[in-house]
């Protein structure tokens, strides 16, 4: 994880707003941030013990550096003079060496210190020792500099320490200008360039060994491990590759559709009488729903892997329509597994897919749902993993698949903020979306997961009821467990036999929910609530008759919550729904269960 | 274990018999260990049912089916092995996916099933990326935690697989699921020379071998072989005896 040091600290509050940091700088060479020995001997007092206290010159001799680092104490000593190799050399607390860089060439003396560590900064104005100018971390490409000594300066603030990190993967950064307003160390400042390094860093590791808190994994046959790992190497290419991201969102704007408008919902405001309610129109996509926005994404990745043969399940059919959907668009061989039960429910879809060309399996076994699906889908990897890549539906399944699904989808969420601002200036009070394995929730929500005003709001199927044994309440009624690859939540019993899901949406008919979901739960940064078939199917009534678009049966699970969500919000609020899927494919379970509506 | 090693030594060949514990009813465990103790194998792998077997075939998942129906657990298993009385010559073995471990409890599985008499478990959705979740607690106890290698393995996982491996290696010789095949690939025997020079274990071969034929092919390659689909099959179809001349196939001293 990167360190965080913050640097030119006169004030006992300021030393104190950096608790977290791992390294506070105190600048004993002339400067507007310089302090005397003593100021520093009282202000370290108030550093945590294991904080490194780092004492920052310029030019000085070694009996001057040697007197600080008794008297302060100093752990670490920072030179940006020309100092000679053998005042570094004679220094007995290790050594940070200064440099600044203005082009490549300069990064040869980086090299040839003798220094523990080396600093980088943009070159100074008036006085040495760092100008907050921001420094081109571009120029450190190619440089061959062990970046376990690396330590970035230079106009780092918290808005762009991220992409520092991201880009130089460093030791250590180091502030002091980014944390200051109107010249003067802030309070605020320091704790959120803390927080964000911090916080970030936990990220990457996170999505390095593919863990979200004590969720994720990788629990797959052996078999699979060598595909996995392959996969994961290989999004990790495209991640960063504008050329991928390029082609992936030309065919999203092309032949998806995109963007969805984010549809201000007149009428249903009016209804409720609370806040402004906006619709974010995935319904509106190509296929119906948004599983195609991942569908796309990991199909582009497969031929990218060479490969040119998908296998997928699918529960109530989207997610297999929009694979099917996606392959006869690029001419590849499509296999989708599908519970009988569900195909007896969803019958438009299974015809859907077979006229696009896929192979229809029927998964008998089981509870004959997705879990089933998802199952006989994973055996079918094993046994075909060489020339097959599996397009997993939700944002489920061994790493990566819940990091990469969670991507594919985020259009979503970023669309929306986009909007959002536009439309209101403002970003929204509360987002809610419905969770089966989770991946339109988690798609919408991850760009909101920092902007900590906006409520998340995630909506699962109760059934028939969560005190009933017929419901997919994962989160409000699950426990943690290993299935498909990941550590997650999941319905099971005391002996840790999965059980049966039961929902009116198939989409939702799942009893594990996605890893990242399960940690949001558990950080208390999403909210997770259920809802009944009865409410859902409600909700499909208001929303048709109020404006005029039938929605999924699962994402009415997110309408009907929002109604009551309404309740509790007031006319100068906002609110966002995402109306993940359109409701043709349920129009066979509205005939029948609300036969008699007038 | 130790004769799992000693066994490697003499030259002879080991034969693993899986069983789906409780398959039939918990009652017939019991008899189809001693049966198979008396047949000759070398050792017996207990497996544990699971609602979502993914890197089981169609007949292991019936048969773990058919035990769910039994109500059997994990708990239930342990227990009943811990009431035999009959002298328990071979080592016993625990397979079963995480999730009945986990809910069970590690640390406790680790004890019971060192309580039950078991050497040694094998957890297929258990990579070795995430062992250290079971490893601390079966090295307590004593029981080795078998690692699975495949012909998917890179070659420098394999190594670091093969540089922790206790027990034996439980080398997947085909790309895919458990059960009975009429071919095996010919690269298969490459790789199990590959995989038991570098072995620091026996190696034995496991998925998919069903006939004399396999062994015959894989003999010279392997430290011993795992059916299960096989005897499974049998075991359902009160047929085992049909089974004897396979097990004597492995287990018959052959002059080399």
């Amino acid at each position: 994880m990167t360190k965080v040091k913050i640097c030119g600290l006169k004030e006992e509050q300021h030393v104190k707003a950096a608790e977290r940091a791992d390294a506070i700088g105190f600048v004993f060479a002339p400067s507007k941030r310089q302090v005397t020995i003593e100021q520093a001997t009282e202000l370290a007092k108030h550093i945590p013990v294991d904080t490194d206290k780092i004492g920052v010159f310029v030019n000085a001799s070694l009996e001057e550096i040697e007197d600080a680092i008794a008297r302060v104490p100093l752990t670490m000593v920072q030179l940006h003079g020309d100092e000679p190799d053998e005042l570094v050399g004679a220094i007995q607390v290790p050594v940070i060496q200064a440099f600044s860089i203005r082009r490549k060439e300069d990064t040869d003396q980086l090299k040839k210190s003798i220094a523990d560590y080396v600093l980088v900064d943009a070159p100074g104005t008036d006085y040495r020792g760092g100008s907050g100018k921001v420094f081109d971390w571009s120029l450190l490409d190619g440089a061959d500099i062990d970046p376990s000594r690396l330590i970035v300066a230079g106009g780092l603030k918290p808005e762009n320490v991220h992409a520092a990190i991201t880009q130089t993967t460093p030791y250590m950064v180091d502030v002091s200008s980014g944390v200051e307003t109107d010249g003067r160390k802030d309070t605020a400042k320091i704790q959120e360039f803390i927080k964000q390094v911090k916080d970030d860093s936990m990220e990457q590791t996170i999505e390095k060994v593919g863990f979200f808190g004590k969720y994720g994994g990788q629990f797959v046959p052996e078999t699979l491990m060598k595909a996995v790992k392959e996969l994961e190497d290989a999004y990790n290419e495209v991640k960063e590759d504008p050329e991928f991201q390029k082609e992936y969102h030309h065919y999203l704007s092309e032949y998806v559709g995109r963007e969805q408008p984010l549809t201000f919902a007149q009428r249903m405001t009016e209804s409720l009488g609370g806040p402004k309610i906006y619709l974010k129109r995935e319904d509106l996509n190509h296929t119906g729903a948004h599983k195609v926005n991942n569908a796309i994404g990991q199909a582009l990745l497969a031929m990218r892997m060479g490969k040119r043969k998908i296998v997928a399940e699918t529960g109530a059919g989207q997610h297999g329509v929009a694979t099917a959907t996606i392959c006869a668009l690029f001419d590849l061989e499509c296999v989708i597994f599908m519970g009988e039960e569900d195909i007896k429910r969803q019958q438009l879809n299974v015809f859907r897919m077979k006229l696009l060309g896929a192979r229809v399996e029927s998964v008998t076994k089981g509870s004959a749902t997705l879990k089933d699906a998802v199952n006989e889908a994973l055996r079918y990897w094993v046994s075909n993993v060489e020339d097959t890549h599996y397009l997993i539906g939700s944002a489920l399944g061994p790493h990566p698949f819940p990091t990469m699904v969670r991507d594919f989808q985020s259009v979503i969420g970023d669309e929306t903020k986009r909007q959002i601002l536009e439309k209101e200036g403002r970003l929204p009070d509360a987002i809610l979306a419905c969770v089966g394995g989770g991946s339109n929730a988690i798609g919408m929500f991850y760009p909101f997961i920092k902007d900590k005003d906006v409520q998340l709001i995630g909506v699962e199927a109760a059934g028939q009821g969560v005190d009933t044994d017929r419901h997919a309440a994962t989160l409000t009624k699950g426990t943690e467990g290993v299935l498909h690859g990941a550590m997650m939540k999941l319905l099971q019993d005391d002996a840790g036999q999965v059980q049966e899901a039961h929902s009116i949406s198939a989409g939702l008919d799942y009893p594990g929910i996605g890893p990242e979901h399960a940690y949001l739960a558990d950080i208390g940064r999403v909210e997770y609530r259920s809802i009944t078939d009865k409410e859902a199917l409600d909700a499909v009534i208001s929303m048709s008759r109020l404006e005029g678009i039938i929605p999924a049966l699962e994402s009415a699970h997110a309408i009907a919550e929002a109604e009551k969500q309404a309740k509790t919000m007031t006319a100068d609020q906002i609110l966002v729904i995402c109306v993940s899927g359109r409701g043709d494919k349920d129009m066979a379970t509205y005939a029948e269960k609300l036969e008699g509506l007038s | 274990m130790k004769r799992l090693e000693q066994l490697k030594n003499s030259g002879n060949k080991a034969f693993v018999a899986y069983i789906m514990a409780g398959d039939g009813g918990l009652g017939r465990l019991k008899e189809q260990v001693q049966y198979l103790q008396g047949a000759g194998v070398t050792a017996i792998e207990i497996g544990i049912p699971f609602s979502d077997p993914v890197a089981d075939g169609p007949t292991i998942e019936a048969a773990g089916n058919r035990a769910l129906k039994h109500g059997v657990t994990l708990q239930k298993v342990l227990e009943e092995m811990k009431s035999w009385t009959f002298q328990v010559e071979i080592p016993l073995l625990i397979m079963t996916y995480l999730n009945p471990v986990l809910k069970f409890g590690v640390e406790r599985f680790a004890s019971e099933c060192s309580k039950a008499g078991v050497s040694a478990v094998i957890i297929p959705d258990l990579p070795y990326e995430h062992k250290e979740l079971v490893q601390p607690h079966t090295d307590k106890e004593g029981i080795k935690l078998i690692q699975l290698v495949t012909l998917t393995t890179t070659d420098v996982r394999l190594a670091d697989i093969l540089s922790g491996a206790e027990g034996f290696v439980y080398a997947v010789t085909v790309k895919g699921i458990t059960g009975s095949r009429d071919e095996m690939s010919e690269d298969v025997k490459a790789f199990m020379r590959k995989v038991r020079e570098k072995s620091p274990v026996p190696v034995y071969a496991g998925f998919g071998i069903s006939k004399s034929s396999h062994v015959d092919m894989l003999r010279d390659d392997v430290d011993g072989f795992i059916v299960g689909s096989a005897i499974v099959e049998a075991f359902n179809d009160n047929r085992i005896q049909e089974i004897e001349p396979l097990i004597n196939a492995v287990t018959a001293t052959h002059s080399v």
